[in-house]
């Protein structure tokens, strides 16, 4: 069972992690048309170079239509499978300089506590995105450049979101065994700081 | 009770629930929905959920964060702090306390290219501890000199903090970095001259290093290239107007991945734990930067801010002795809290208030130069005892020093910093230089 989650949290992460580099992509590709075009309607090169300036026009050189919103649609997608691995590895931001000074299992309690809380917060959050989702598709709202439903984004997110919950539960409940059992079953939790 | 009462109570709650270690960003989630609730209903809060995550994390101008992050990460694995540190070395290795001289410069070098403390404070170290310590640098002497090279990690541009700040507050991030550049600068000399001053107390906590001939230090030189290429083509390409700060972003990430590529250090491991590492910190930051949306809007809901910034300038008390306050607040708080919870805590409150104060500044000019100066001090919380993230970084790789031992050393950087702090205070000219000549 941990192996299986923590394959799918790490699998999550690296699909999030490949669609970031992926936008990379899109982005460098974009600026790369965009410097192309500014080449072919240089009036410089259009005068003296026509026949670059043409092949440049002629191969349909110029930024990639849009690709804020696919940076938009693609960087969420991306952060929601990010949340899962995040959780397991105890990633979130805490300050435990106060907490330290108590016993381990008042510790173990407290960690245990805030897990059950941020999993709550997460399939809250899940639910609310799944009913922004069926708003979206019942307006039919569409992007501006691309003109692609707003829903898809959301869908995307929504998907992802569905199994950082999944994971959330996993995670609150191995806090939960190690209050009782008072020994480490999941990574170190004492991640802090950026 | 009124809705400023709700507002002004959620601070201690807020306060409170982190220190009893709640997750930062889920205790400003909690605290904004419960407090929204509270003044208008549940019905609001549940419908801004609706688009509000997904608002947050497609939010165009926060995709740079990710980004920036990868670009550290690919900087890593590229080798490019061990090309920095050798050229450092060649010219400053021979002087007093030059190997822990050249690694702040070659921190300061990687700071160009990676926005991050934590990164800058790791990678470094693994490049320069070996060498501090071959050449008879004491243990807690090193991990100092390595901590405090970290935090240029933040100050010189590009940084996350600063594309944080900017955002909060609606500022230009192009000239936030513009800013920062001569501070950050400022810090490495700082550090150095701490170094320099460190070392003819205790003599013994350093050793000496032969002196380079200069062929060699030009070729050390001409290896960096990388470094600066990227550093032109992101910092220059958002000041030139040739790139949004994402798409700069995305080329740094771009650029830093083909040097690590070309250098043979990317392959499906290393890329898989920079991929790994990308998103358990951007996660962390997401979910705070959510939780900070929804505290926020609460605070501006319940008139706190405005009030208490109405209140303190209808007092008339000195603008300069109310931000030393506000400074020395962040001071306080970096002692227990990493800097980008901080800023999204803090800043909403105290950014009204210097708004507000007139400083003989412009507005714009006022914000950026209080950015700059919050940026430093919340900094100087990496290095500060007990929680100073970068120290335990350090020490984490130099396991046969002791804690003790590092916290004595860092002692010198916390003071270079704190100096500089005031100079920037009384100096407003000197952070704002490059934005006034350039605009």
């Amino acid at each position: 069972m941990h192996k299986l989650i923590h394959m799918l949290a790490r699998g999550l992460a690296l699909i999030g992690g490949i669609v970031l580099v992926a936008l990379i992509a899109i982005t460098a590709i974009s600026i790369l048309g965009r410097a192309g075009a500014t080449v072919a309607y240089n009036e410089f090169v259009e005068s003296n170079l026509g026949f670059l300036a043409e092949a440049l026009i002629a191969s349909g050189i110029g930024p990639v239509n849009g690709d804020f919103e696919l940076v938009e649609i693609g960087i969420a997608f991306a952060i929601f499978c990010f949340l899962p691995w995040c959780q397991l590895t105890g990633g979130h931001a805490t300050v435990d300089l106060f907490t330290s000074a108590l016993p381990a299992r008042v510790n173990r309690f407290l960690i245990f506590f805030w897990e059950v809380v941020l999993s709550l917060a997460i399939i809250l959050i899940a639910w609310r995105l799944g009913v922004g989702m069926s708003d979206k598709m019942r307006y039919g709202e569409t992007t501006f450049l691309l003109q692609l439903p707003v829903w898809y984004g959301f869908a995307a997110s929504f998907a992802a979101s569905i199994a950082a919950s999944l994971i959330a539960v996993y995670v609150a409940a191995m806090r939960g065994a190690e209050f009782w059992t008072g020994r480490d079953l999941l990574a170190d939790s004492r991640g802090a700081g950026a | 009770m009124s809705n400023f009462d709700i507002g002004l109570w959620s601070m201690p709650i807020l306060i409170a629930l982190i220190f009893l270690r709640m997750p930062i960003g889920l205790a400003m989630l909690v605290c904004g929905m419960g407090g929204t609730a509270l003044i208008l209903n549940d019905t609001v809060v549940l419908a801004r959920l609706k688009t509000e995550t997904y608002g947050t994390f497609s939010n165009y101008s926060l995709s740079i964060v990710p980004l920036f992050l990868l670009m550290g990460q690919f900087a890593t694995l590229g080798g490019m702090s061990t090309a920095l540190f050798k050229a450092a070395e060649t010219w400053l290795g021979h002087r007093k306390g030059g190997v822990a001289m050249s690694a702040i410069g070659a921190c300061a070098g990687f700071g160009a290219i990676c926005g991050s403390s934590l990164a800058t404070a790791a990678t470094m170290g693994q490049a320069a501890l070996p060498e501090l310590r071959r050449y008879g640098y004491s243990g807690g002497f090193s991990s100092a000199t390595l901590a405090a090279g970290g935090t240029l990690g933040i100050l010189i541009p590009p940084s996350v903090v600063l594309v944080i700040y900017a955002i909060l507050t609606e500022q230009n991030i192009a000239k936030l970095f513009l800013a920062a550049f001569i501070p950050g600068i400022l810090a490495a000399i700082g550090y150095m001259i701490a170094i320099s001053i460190y070392v003819r107390l205790n003599p013994d906590s350093a050793g000496l290093r032969e002196r380079v001939p200069y062929a060699e230090r030009f070729i050390a030189l001409l290896s960096i290239w990388p470094v600066l290429l990227v550093f032109i083509a992101v910092v220059g390409g958002i000041y030139g107007g040739i790139f949004t700060p994402t798409e700069a972003a995305a080329i740094g990430a771009a650029g830093t991945g083909v040097i690590a590529w070309a250098s043979g250090g990317l392959n499906w491991s290393s890329f898989s734990r920079a991929i790994l590492d990308t998103a358990r910190n951007t996660a962390m930051i997401f979910v705070i930067v959510l939780g900070a949306g929804f505290y926020n809007a609460f605070l501006a809901l319940s008139q706190v801010p405005q009030e208490l910034s109405t209140w303190v300038v209808s007092q008339g008390f000195s603008p300069w002795l109310v931000l030393a306050i506000i400074l020395a607040l962040y001071l306080l708080f970096g002692c227990v809290m990493d800097s980008l919870s901080m800023i999204l805590l803090t800043v909403p409150i105290f950014f009204p208030i210097i708004s507000g104060l007139d400083f003989g500044m412009t507005a714009e000019e006022t914000a950026i130069w209080f950015g700059i100066l919050v940026l430093i001090v919340v900094e100087v919380g990496l290095i500060t005892p007990p929680v100073g993230m970068n120290l335990f970084v350090i020490n984490a790789m130099a396991v046969e020093t002791r804690m003790v031992d590092t916290y004595r050393a860092v002692l010198p950087f916390v003071t270079s910093d704190i100096v500089r702090t005031v100079i920037l205070v009384m100096f407003p000219g000197i952070t704002l230089f490059l934005v006034r000549a350039l605009s």
